[in-house]
């Protein structure tokens, strides 16, 4: 049953990094939400490390020593987030830090680890300043100025959309997201008609679905999470508008196909991991996802997943120490990715290029690979 | 003599219940006046009105030349008005020495200071140094509150530094008059002042009340205890029904048929209880010569207002 | 226009959807003069209840309502049972803490059980809709509108002609007559608490199908859309509750008109502050009331505070000053750090709350209102860091209390819910003044802390400038408490009506009260800005200030000395948790609750 293995899985997650290989162990600090209003990104995160430590120590580890990590559960909180930075730059035996989650967790720590010498690797912080904290703060999350004229490209040019709405989450995330998307869409030659920026915590969606409505567009372009873009997908069926829906990469997760049931059909988005895709090591990843947690992987599990293996690249390459870690990141290439194929780390914004994106289409309640054909046009 | 406080034609309507009406009330300086009726007959609503915890729905109360109808009870307290409450309201968790000197507070320099934000900003910083001047006035105040807890003889010196929620109850009613005394009130409102004492200590009062009188303290005194109305008042007004039924001297009130008639005329319930919030209801040995209580369930919201926001 | 008759409908729908929480809130109230802030978690584990039924045992609609309405009205008697009844003899303010304490509890045991991942809770009804201008009503709502009005209802029928209902009105207008006349205020108080938690779980599980969505961190929005409602319809009125919930819910479909989504917040609290403001007791009740009766015992129960010896305090502060000579503590400090910080907004809190009795839940929006403060001074103006966090304290003076202002008249609840809403508006505002405060994105690159020319960005550094302004602001607190303006607090927190009575200005008093703590809270913010570097809205969330609220209350109400070990024990007891991984904040609520449970004044007692 669900609950046991949950509890089986804990008990090993805190028990494993501090027991099972003692001295000998190379070791990650994760600082990211395990309890309060975020915990769910962080149960994904552990999913995508879990896997990709079985990989690497049933491997062997790195130079015959296990790779582990240690999770403190931050809430999100900056608050909890510094106080687990100054933790974890005390604690000679990590070698590098993953999260936070949030934008203000992570950043508040940043100065932290800037003095400690310890590479923060904010791998879900697209916030554009999070890098310039500090040549200790490196991303591979996908970078919204480069991934958004992408979007703007398929809406426009692909399926021909010409009034594009945007509803966007009222975050840092979001509001770079839209800007860097209205930007593009403006450059297409198909500016934005309207947009509308909802709170993280809200579930109804009707009143703003009606004012963008008013604006008359063809399509609505959701800059959101999975789960409030499932919410509005669903009211925006109810309330009878027959846009066509398009969504970021965010919104991919098999939790969108639930969540928004059969509202979700006939809707575009894009991603930068697709288990569907062809190449050996998103195959391998997503049969193994599978085989583990009899689920399919969403962009979370992979983003951790990748970041694990990367981590395990660095070791390999330069050595178990900080500055390894550090002086690594600007100079390793080629490392294997469910996400980009091959990252390589740009020395100066220090964040990864060219993701890798595939177009979707929802038909059947399931993800699929979109096949060309440009949705019927709205009579407006 | 001079009127001090003129009430005139003053209406007080609580839902569908006239609880002041049309009350007319002359007080000249130096004067003890009683003010009696039964339960409910207004009493209490009257101080409220006095004082500015409540506003008239019609008519004027002139205090010292000044209208106050309607102005906010600590205004009307900075003019010298001070009161005692139906029920002992002392600061529960201030120490007894620390109640008597929040009645002094509008005594206080730093308080005097009135233009907004800098007003208070000078109170602040002034209470934060504490220059010479602030703290002999706290001095001198703090001898005078020894003083005046004084007038109560060891009931409650030896227990300056004790939280008023330790006394009893009739320490608590000792204490908000020393409290009303340390404001140098101009007109001192007693609200049963000797309500829940036994006989001693209602006799003590009333010699307290005579010395106060005797100093030349303007007083208006609420008691059901006629032996100490008789004693004490120089005027008795009678109230029932919200309304001024009888006033005059304590002996010709006293034999007006239409006072007897108020308390014990309308109804039979007589002493019932009113309930363990009414101090009223405590045992008495002056029973029999005490203002039997009429109406005992509506009347005790009448008097002492609707409970605080309960509805359901 | 068509457009509005949408913004009309859309309203009433959600409306609909708030009212369901409002009621049970409203009956608790109306009861036990307490606002249940585990309503929310209570309808989080029926919607849990309720997903469980349909994914496991796949149970027809009434079945599983009826397993939600059963379960959860034997969870409210039990949080009555073992939550609150032992708390009956203690001020009203421990009960309050204790529903905090539960919906953590609460909150945490779905989480662990059901993991944090959002689920779908698909809706059983015929997939039929009614056209309703360009938009559709579904079966969904029909129902949930229906089951609204059937519960008033019953509860109206319920309350005017059973023997209970009678008892439970008579305990609502009075307690202690109700249980002089025999009535078993017990058996009220378990009655009302399970009609109010089926009811709230119920409402969960309609709420969850129409949203198809469920997680375990949703609680804290219902309880606070839920106590919006009921308080614009005046607490304690189950028919106030459902009407305030339709005006909250078109007022803020209208509002997400006008200006657009990221101001619907905005609305609804501001919409809450006026009607505060103008009817303080609710729509419903007449404007004219009778005199107030004292609140004396409402918040405050009478104790005698824990002397600590000055020698002891002494010992203290030496160790805490050279505690940073111990080698490698940084952790320790930069938790210490943290709660000095919180300490700090401690102080402030427990002067407002503890002191003068005005029991605030905003105090999040000072904190805020202090770092934005400095940080936009320092970036924007180039500031000396120094001299920037000082002027965000007199800010914070200033702006708080004038936003705070209008709340002054309210007493007693009202208090509280007022503030919540103003923390809530600071927040919203930060976040919709772009120009100024950079909205979403936030502030970043704020610089670090330091003092003339010296760097406290260090560890070491910043735990003993953090340490220096705790200790300063603790003694000018003492000082402020041991002049008159410490008596003339206390008089207004004991017996507002009496202190007026003696010439004591409640506006001039409460004014400066939050004065003084605005500018605690703000200099916490603002240091906290330099420590962070970065802040956004979300960095001082409501949760912030039920924080400071419970530290403020385990340590003992106006207790200065009460404030600080409250912060340290609540900042450092999760930091101890932590091997305890996802249990952790759920072993925190337990401590919460226990110390609640035994030490309902506070570890060191009202001062």
């Amino acid at each position: 049953m669900a609950l046991s293995r949950r509890l089986l899985l804990l008990s090993a997650a805190s028990v494993l990094p501090a027991r099972a290989f003692a001295a000998e162990q190379i070791l990650a600090g994760v600082s990211g939400p395990l309890t309060g209003p975020n915990a769910q990104y962080g149960a994904q995160w552990k999913r995508g490390f879990d896997l990709a430590l079985d990989e690497i120590n049933g491997a062997g580890g790195v130079g015959g020593r296990p790779v582990a990590y240690t999770f403190e559960d931050s809430q999100s909180d900056p608050r909890q987030s510094v106080a687990i930075a100054q933790k974890f730059v005390s604690d000679p035996r990590i070698i590098i830090e993953l999260g936070d989650f949030s934008s203000p967790a992570s950043m508040a720590a940043s100065p932290i680890y800037q003095r400690g010498k310890l590479v923060q690797f904010g791998f879900t912080n697209s916030h554009p300043d999070f890098t310039k904290g500090g040549d200790y703060m490196w991303s591979n999350s996908t970078n919204q100025a480069e991934e958004q004229p992408k979007l703007a490209e398929y809406a426009i040019h692909a399926l021909g959309l010409q009034r594009p709405a945007v509803l966007h989450l009222n975050t840092d995330w979001g509001r770079t997201s839209k800007d860097a998307f209205a930007k593009a869409a403006a450059a297409l030659g198909a500016p934005v008609v309207a947009t509308e920026a909802y709170l993280p915590t809200d579930q109804d969606f009707r009143p703003s679905l009606v004012r963008v409505r008013d604006a008359k567009p063809d399509s609505l372009v959701l800059l959101s999470y999975y789960a409030d873009a499932a919410l509005l997908v669903r009211q925006a069926r109810d309330l009878g508008l027959k846009q066509v829906l398009v969504g970021s990469t965010s919104i991919y997760s098999p939790k969108f196909i639930e969540l928004a049931g059969s509202a979700g059909n006939g809707v575009f988005c894009m991603t930068s991991f697709f288990p569907g895709e062809t190449r050996p090591e998103v195959r391998k990843f997503v049969a193994d996802f599978r085989a583990k947690y009899g689920s399919d992987p969403d962009t979370f599990c992979a983003g951790s997943y990748d970041t694990m293996v990367l981590f395990a690249a660095l070791v390999r390459q330069f050595g178990p120490t900080r500055e390894a870690m550090h002086d690594g990141l600007a100079k390793i290439q080629d490392v294997p990715s469910v996400i980009y194929g091959k990252v390589r780390f740009n020395a100066e914004t220090r964040r990864v290029q060219a993701a890798n994106y595939k177009y979707l289409v929802i038909a059947d309640n399931a993800f699929t690979v979109w096949d060309g054909t440009k949705p019927a046009r709205l009579g407006l | 003599m001079t009127a001090l406080l003129q009430v005139q034609g003053v209406v007080r309507r609580f839902g569908g219940v006239t609880a002041v009406n049309q009350l007319d009330l002359t007080f000249s300086d130096g004067e003890l006046l009683s003010v009696i009726g039964p339960n409910g007959a207004g009493k209490t609503t009257l101080f409220n009105l006095i004082t500015g915890h409540d506003a008239p729905d019609a008519g004027r109360i002139v205090f010292n030349g000044r209208d106050i109808a309607g102005m906010p009870p600590e205004r009307i307290a900075a003019l010298g008005l001070a009161r005692t409450f139906q029920h002992g309201r002392v600061f529960a968790n201030l120490s007894v020495r620390d109640n008597v000197l929040v009645g002094a507070h509008t005594r206080l320099d730093v308080v005097r200071r009135s233009p907004p934000i800098i007003g208070p900003a000078v109170e602040l910083v002034l209470a934060l140094v504490r220059p010479p001047g602030v703290a002999r006035q706290q001095e001198a105040l703090a001898a005078e509150a020894r003083d005046i807890l004084g007038l109560f003889g060891e009931r409650l010196l030896p227990r300056l530094d004790d939280p008023a929620f330790s006394l009893s109850y009739a320490n608590r009613r000792r204490l908000e008059i020393a409290r009303a005394l340390a404001l140098h009130p101009r007109l001192l409102l007693l609200d049963e002042p000797t309500a829940g004492m036994n006989e001693t200590e209602t006799a003590e009062m009333l010699g307290i009340i005579r010395t106060l009188k005797q100093r030349g303290l303007s007083i208006m005194l609420i008691e059901h205890k006629l032996d100490l109305v008789m004693a004490l008042s120089d005027r008795v007004v009678v109230m029932d029904d919200g309304a001024k039924i009888a006033e005059g001297p304590p002996d010709l009130v006293r034999n007006d048929p239409a006072v007897v008639e108020a308390y014990l005329g309308h109804s039979g319930v007589g002493e019932g209880s009113v309930g363990p919030a009414s101090p009223s209801s405590s045992p008495s040995s002056l029973g029999q010569r005490d203002l039997p209580v009429k109406r005992p369930g509506p009347s005790l919201s009448r008097d002492a207002g609707a409970p605080y926001g309960r509805a359901l | 226009m068509g457009s509005w008759f949408d913004y009309t409908v859309n309203g009433l729908i959600i409306g609909n959807i708030y009212a369901l929480l409002a009621v049970g809130l409203a009956l608790i109230f109306g009861v036990s003069h307490l606002i249940n802030f585990a309503q929310g978690s209570i309808y989080t584990v029926g919607a849990y209840i309720g997903w469980t039924c349909v994914t496991y045992l796949h149970t027809p609609l009434p079945v599983t309502m009826l397993i939600v309405l059963v379960g959860c009205a034997l969870l409210g008697m039990a949080i009555e049972r073992i939550g609150l009844r032992p708390l009956a003899g203690a001020a009203r303010i421990a009960p309050l803490l204790a529903t905090i304490g539960i919906s953590f509890v609460l909150d945490q045991v779905v989480q662990l059980v059901f993991t944090p991942d959002p689920r779908a809770l698909p809706n059983p009804l015929p997939d039929w809709r009614l056209h309703v201008g360009s938009g559709t009503i579904g079966a969904l709502d029909l129902l949930i509108a229906a089951i609204g009005i059937v519960s008033a209802a019953v509860l109206f029928g319920f309350l005017r002609f059973t023997k209970l209902g009678w008892a439970v009105r008579a305990t609502a207008l009075d307690r202690d007559a109700a249980q002089q006349m025999g009535v078993d205020t017990d058996a009220v108080n378990r009655t009302v608490f399970a009609i109010a938690a089926a009811l709230g779980g119920l409402s969960g599980m309609l709420v969850g199908m129409y949203f198809n969505h469920i997680d375990p961190a949703m609680s804290f929005q219902a309880t606070l859309k839920g106590v919006v409602a009921q308080v614009i319809g005046g607490m304690g009125n189950v028919p106030g509750a459902i009407f305030g919930s339709l005006l909250l819910g078109l007022t803020e479909s209208y509002g997400v008109a006008l200006f657009g989504s990221s101001y619907r917040n905005l609305f609804a609290f501001v919409l809450l502050l006026v009607i505060l403001v103008l009817r303080p007791n609710g729509l419903f009740a007449p404007s004219r009331q009778a005199p107030p009766e004292p609140l004396t015992g409402t918040f405050i129960a009478p104790s005698k505070p824990v002397v600590v010896p000055p020698f002891v305090v002494l010992i203290a502060l030496v160790a805490a000053a050279v505690l940073p000579l111990v080698p490698n503590i940084a952790y320790v400090l930069q938790t210490l750090t943290g709660a000095w910080l919180y300490a700090i907004l401690a102080l402030s809190l427990t002067l407002v709350a503890g002191t003068v009795g005005q029991i605030s839940l905003g105090h999040a929006g000072l904190l805020a209102i202090g770092a934005y403060a400095s940080a936009l001074l320092a970036l924007d103006l180039n500031m000396p860091v120094g001299f920037a966090v000082l002027s965000a304290g007199v800010i914070t003076a200033l702006l708080g209390t004038a936003l705070i202002f209008p709340a002054f008249r309210l007493r007693g609840h009202y208090v509280s819910i007022a503030t919540l809403g103003i923390g809530e508006i600071v927040g919203l505002v930060i976040l919709n003044w772009e120009s100024l405060t950079r909205g979403p994105i936030g502030v970043s690159g704020i610089p670090p802390l330091q003092l003339g020319g010296l760097a406290l960005d260090s560890p070491v550094g910043s735990y003993w400038a953090c340490l220096a302004v705790l200790v300063a602001l603790a003694l000018l607190q003492k000082r402020l408490l041991g002049s008159h303006l410490g008596r003339t607090f206390r008089a207004i927190r004991d017996d507002d009506v009496a202190a007026r009575a003696y010439g004591i200005s409640l506006n001039r008093y409460k004014g400066l009260a939050f004065a003084v703590g605005g500018f605690a809270a703000g200099i916490s913010g603002a240091i906290t800005a330099h420590l962070y570097s970065y802040i956004n809205y979300e960095t001082f969330t409501s949760q912030i200030s039920i924080l400071a609220l419970t530290m403020v209350i385990l340590g003992g109400l106006g207790n200065i000395a009460g404030a600080i070990v409250g912060a340290v024990a609540l900042v450092s007891l999760p930091e101890l948790f932590r091997f305890t991984a996802e249990w952790r904040m759920l072993l925190y609520g337990v401590v919460l609750l226990l110390l609640i449970r035994f030490r309902p004044q506070g570890v060191l007692g009202t001062v």
